[in-house]
């Protein structure tokens, strides 16, 4: 068994040489062999962000935690990250756990940050507020029995022979040299009516500088994959590790490096028991793609080009919905689904926005997506929607452009035979800011801007 | 208490007029700060007892009386069953005092009233104040105490290629301050509870440890013995103590000689108090010589007590501290360890204030009397004997008055050694020094004592080290000491040698420390006086504590095993005086410096 939870502390560091010290504030994700418990003696993997005012700028931080809060009364802190000047820092610090004052001693967190040659660079006193973080943190605590899932093992078909299903995989990419997107849409459909599932598909391709061009293939037969690949329609195969395919004649060959966690846009029990009519997960979030793509005469080469690849199970398209991929870089992603189920009753309710944040290996919100949407708002339309509301501690603002001329328009069948139009652009424009509450007042904490390089999608039925 | 009190018993006890009394009062006020509170209280009943007693005999409180009936209230408490006690407790702490105002300058080389040529410059000492030093840290050695034990250790580690951080409670002396401050001054700021460490028992005993960047070795005298042979063989057989066999363990009293490089004190600096041993030593046909010391520039400051105003003295804040120093170790100041961190049987650190360094290796040098109080304090006490088996050198001084003036705090504090009566366990040292800083403590009460002090330049004055059955043990907060009837006898044997030696150099007459029977003037009327002396009546004074986590085969015997280990826990070595299985009947530096090499060279 393991234990994964999120904790946030915030204070300050004084930094040698500096007469005041800086606001500092930490955030990780832990992941910890066992159960959480007060005799636990273990140590878990630790990612996160750290920042510091003006010297290291939510930097990706990675580690170990200590935590034997009884068997050795300490819960020690080994982190490294870099600064914006590019110097590889070392944070250790341990929180010495003294029975006669727990709360204090639990709570504060004294900590050393020295350089690469082991020299004292400054000197920090973080702090868990109680009132502000121990209940983002305790929602946050999951457990989970045997390996955490892979990659491949999410992308493994779900599809088990029941009828009325839709099971999609679905990889976006842009090449960044020539500003190209890339979709590629692999579906599993198997009708509500009883006839054979099958496969089928389409490769977009959006260049930077002409109309974006769509290829189908299929339908053909389902039939069960051989592992690796996750996904065989004859020529269209999806593995982990691999896209290959020709649909018309778009055809292309692309490897797959790196990827980062998997990313649950939906809740984790959402996708594993699959109680929602659709959920949607990304086991490849931040994903590097290297190889060719070849459409008409064109071709497009890709080396390390940025991306995704994500995997949808459920009974069909929602009644309307958006969608948002949005590579924010150093393996920082923002997720968003915002769907009304096609369900009788649920379609009444308004647009349920899913936002998955990852900040240095955090993701936002601290506790569960659907219980995150609740914060937010969702205005959909085109070629313009937004995302407003809170996202856990912070405030969010999302606001996508998808322009005309770079979004195709393509036809989805449900399994049930109701008919969808997904307008979808590889090459929109996003707006994220991120604000947080700072001396009474929210202030922009984070900001990017995406020309060109966002992937959304807008679903609209007549 | 108003201070009208303290400067009347001031001006009662030492026999001074009123102007001089109220400086005296004032400056023990100032001096007291640095003592143990109970102390303070202790002395501050002490003056007031003898106001009361003021009142009673003499119907107004000593400050409003004539000197003729202040010396009248003297003589009637000091006929008083534990009068003499009382007196004896506010004169050293008054005679203290007052040795500020007779040594406002330090005393140069060969006489006072001018600044001492510059001394030795202190070599670099990475030192750190523990204000300055961050909450958390971590080392590869932690070495609690920067003593003769923990310097050896810092050293031996650091050059090993260890990362090793030195804690030490005290704080870093230069040798700026040795020339910059009065001795009095040094004397409070330079031990533990500013001198006045107490052991309690029948009779008390002060035990004066230093305290500061090299520990005892700042401000001990400089003369270094190497362990005997017999006591090396009791440690290797009696103890099993393997590290202890003489032949080896020469090899490493030699190393250490040369670390401090230890030499014969040469004589043109040796001073009349030193000549008139030598000459009463061979006037008897005893064995007699200059002591060997570690102090190779020595002019005779005699202030080695209060810290070498020349930096003669090679304390080991002058040669293995800056040699550790040199290998990558820091020393943070101003840092008491509250406890030593265990986790899952092992030691993984030390905490000082609300700062915390962890470390696999913890090296407890704290000295005899804090590193058992250390162990418990961190858990770690379990072992019946920690504590135990304290043994301390109790020592009694001896002064013989000469015609001529004999200056005997011109010249080497230390100078000579009679080792005549060593293998009866009884050493004897020429030790002097000025009157208030010794722990000769001149007879009488108020003018007979200020008669003493006037004529104080014609006393030569000898010490001897008794080698003791241990019979003290450390508590939380106490030390408690039992002389050995045995060691009580031999006291008086140093007392009658001691006598002798006085008288044979030439000596009109023998101070013999024993408020019964002060003067002596043949040596049968010495041992007559020593016979009759109660163990109750001698002036004491102890050094070199030891023994109180003493190392040995026999886990149910020694707290700590013969490789230096604490039994009980992985992670603990101990190097320090503490571990010397028996008293090493010779002052201690070189031995626990050895003893430190033998426990740390194998752990590395």
């Amino acid at each position: 068994m393991r234990t994964a939870f999120r904790e946030v502390m915030a204070g300050t560091v004084r930094l040698a040489g500096e007469p005041t010290p800086r606001p500092m504030r930490l955030e990780l994700r832990a992941d910890l062999p066992g159960l959480l418990h007060p005799w636990t003696d273990a140590t878990a993997e630790v990612t996160g962000s750290v920042s510091v005012a003006g010297w290291a700028d939510d930097s990706t931080v990675s580690g170990s935690l200590e935590v034997a809060p009884v068997r050795a009364r300490r819960i020690r802190y080994r982190l490294s990250f870099t600064t914006l000047a590019g110097r590889r820092m070392h944070l250790d610090g341990w929180k010495s756990i003294r029975l006669d004052r727990p709360v204090r001693t639990m709570t504060r967190l004294p900590a050393t940050v020295l350089d690469d040659k082991g020299r004292v660079v400054g000197e920090a006193r973080l702090r868990f507020h109680l009132h502000r973080e121990l209940l983002p943190m305790v929602t946050s605590m999951r457990t989970r029995t045997g390996p955490p899932p892979t990659a491949a093992g999410l992308l493994r078909p779900r599809w088990r022979g029941r009828r009325g299903r839709l099971e999609v995989w679905y990889s976006t990419i842009t090449e960044p040299r020539t500003g190209t997107g890339i979709w590629l849409h692999h579906e599993l459909v198997a009708p509500t009516d009883g006839r054979n599932a099958y496969a089928h598909g389409w490769a977009g391709v959006f260049p930077a500088d002409g109309a974006p061009v769509l290829a189908r293939f299929g339908p053909v037969s389902w039939r069960q994959p051989e592992p690796p690949d996750v996904y065989d329609a004859d020529e269209v195969a999806v593995s982990a590790d691999r896209l290959r395919g020709r649909a018309g004649d778009v055809s292309w060959e692309l490897r797959r490096s790196g990827g980062g966690e998997p990313l649950y846009t939906f809740p984790r029990w959402a996708w594993r028991y699959g109680v929602l009519p659709a959920a949607q997960i990304v086991p490849l979030p931040a994903a590097r793609f290297t190889g060719a793509l070849r459409y008409g005469e064109s071709t497009v080469e890709l080396d390390g080009a940025p991306g995704n690849v994500a995997h949808i199970d459920g009974h069909g398209n929602a009644a309307r919905w958006a969608w948002l991929h949005a590579d924010l870089g150093d393996g920082d992603v923002c997720e968003v689904v915002a769907a009304v189920a096609k369900r009788p009753g649920l379609a009444r309710l308004p647009v349920l926005p899913m936002v998955r944040l990852r900040l240095g290996g955090v993701d936002l919100p601290p506790a569960d997506p659907l219980l995150g949407a609740a914060g937010l708002r969702a205005e959909i339309g085109l070629p313009h929607w937004t995302v407003t509301g809170r996202l856990g501690p912070a405030r969010l603002r999302i606001e996508v452009n998808q322009p005309a001329d770079g979004t195709l328009a393509v036809d989805y069948t449900d399994p049930d035979g109701s008919r969808a139009v997904c307008h979808n652009s590889e090459r929109a424009d996003a707006l994220i800011i991120v604000q947080r509450r700072a001396g009474g007042e929210w202030r922009t904490w984070r900001r990017w801007t995406l020309l060109g390089t966002a992937h959304a999608e807008v679903g609209t039925r007549e | 208490m108003s201070d009208g009190v303290l400067s009347g018993a001031a001006a009662a006890v030492l026999g001074i007029d009123d102007i001089r009394a109220r400086a005296v009062a004032a400056r023990a006020t100032r001096l007291a700060a640095a003592f143990p509170g109970t102390a303070v209280v202790g002395l501050r009943a002490a003056a007031a007892m003898l106001n009361a007693a003021a009142y009673a005999t003499a119907g107004a409180g000593l400050a409003a009386l004539p000197p003729d009936r202040r010396q009248a209230v003297c003589d009637a408490v000091a006929a008083r069953p534990g009068g003499t006690q009382l007196l004896d407790a506010l004169k050293v702490f008054f005679l203290l005092a007052a040795a500020e105002s007779r040594h406002a300058t330090p005393p140069p080389a060969g006489g006072h009233g001018t600044r001492p040529p510059a001394g030795r410059p202190d070599p670099p000492l990475t030192c750190v104040v523990a204000d300055d030093w961050p909450a958390r840290a971590t080392a590869d050695v932690v070495v609690v105490g920067s003593g003769a034990g923990g310097a050896v250790a810092a050293r031996e580690f650091a050059r090993a290629g260890a990362r090793v951080v030195v804690v030490e409670e005290g704080r870093r002396f230069t040798v700026e301050h040795f020339r910059a401050l009065s001795p009095a001054d040094r004397f409070v700021a330079l031990y533990r509870d500013g001198g006045a460490t107490l052991a309690l028992g029948s009779p008390p005993v002060l035990l004066p440890q230093g305290r500061g960047v090299g520990g005892t070795t700042l401000v001990n005298s400089g003369t270094c013995y190497r362990t005997p042979v017999r006591v090396l063989r009791r440690w290797r057989d009696a103890y099993g103590v393997a590290a202890a066999d003489p032949e080896h363990f020469d090899g490493l009293l030699d190393e250490v000689e040369a670390m401090l490089a230890v030499a014969p004190q040469p004589t043109d600096v040796l001073g009349r108090n030193g000549e008139l041993a030598l000459a009463g030593a061979r006037a008897l046909g005893w064995r007699a010589t200059p002591l060997r010391r570690n102090a190779p520039g020595c002019a005779g400051s005699c202030q080695c007590a209060v810290g070498c105003p020349r930096n003669a003295k090679n304390g080991v804040h002058l040669t293995a501290l800056p040699e550790a120093c040199a290998a990558g170790a820091v020393i943070v100041t101003g840092a008491r360890v509250h406890r030593v961190f265990v986790a899952r049987g092992r030691a993984v650190g030390v905490r000082f204030g609300d700062r915390e360094i962890l470390a696999p290796l913890v090296v407890v040098a704290a000295g005899a009397v804090e590193t058992p109080r250390l162990l418990r304090r961190s858990g770690l006490g379990g072992h019946p004997q920690l504590g135990r088996n304290l043994a301390v050198h109790p020592a009694v001084s001896v002064a013989g008055r000469f015609a001529e003036p004999v200056v005997s705090w011109s010249g080497v504090l230390q100078s000579v050694g009679v080792e005549e009566l060593h293998d009866d366990g009884v050493l004897i040292e020429a030790t002097a020094g000025p009157p208030g800083l010794v722990s000769f403590l001149p007879p009488g009460y108020g003018r007979p004592l200020r008669a003493e002090l006037d004529r104080a330049d014609r006393l030569a004055t000898l010490g001897a080290l008794v080698a003791d059955v241990p019979g003290g043990r450390v508590g939380a907060r106490t030390v408690r000491y039992r002389l050995a009837p045995t060691d009580a006898d031999r006291l008086r044997e140093a007392i009658v040698a001691m006598g002798r030696i006085l008288l044979a150099a030439g000596a009109q007459e023998v101070l013999t420390g024993i408020n019964t029977h002060p003067y002596a003037r043949t040596p049968d009327e010495v041992v007559a006086a020593a016979s009759a002396a109660a163990a109750t009546d001698l002036h004491l004074a102890a050094f070199h504590p030891t023994g109180t986590a003493r190392m040995g085969a026999d886990p149910a015997r020694a707290p700590v095993d013969p490789a230096g280990r604490l039994r009980g826990v992985a992670g603990v070595l101990v190097a320090d005086a503490s571990v010397l299985p028996t008293c090493p009947e010779v002052n201690p530096q070189l031995s626990i410096m050895a003893l430190a090499l033998a426990v740390c060279r194998p752990a590395i």
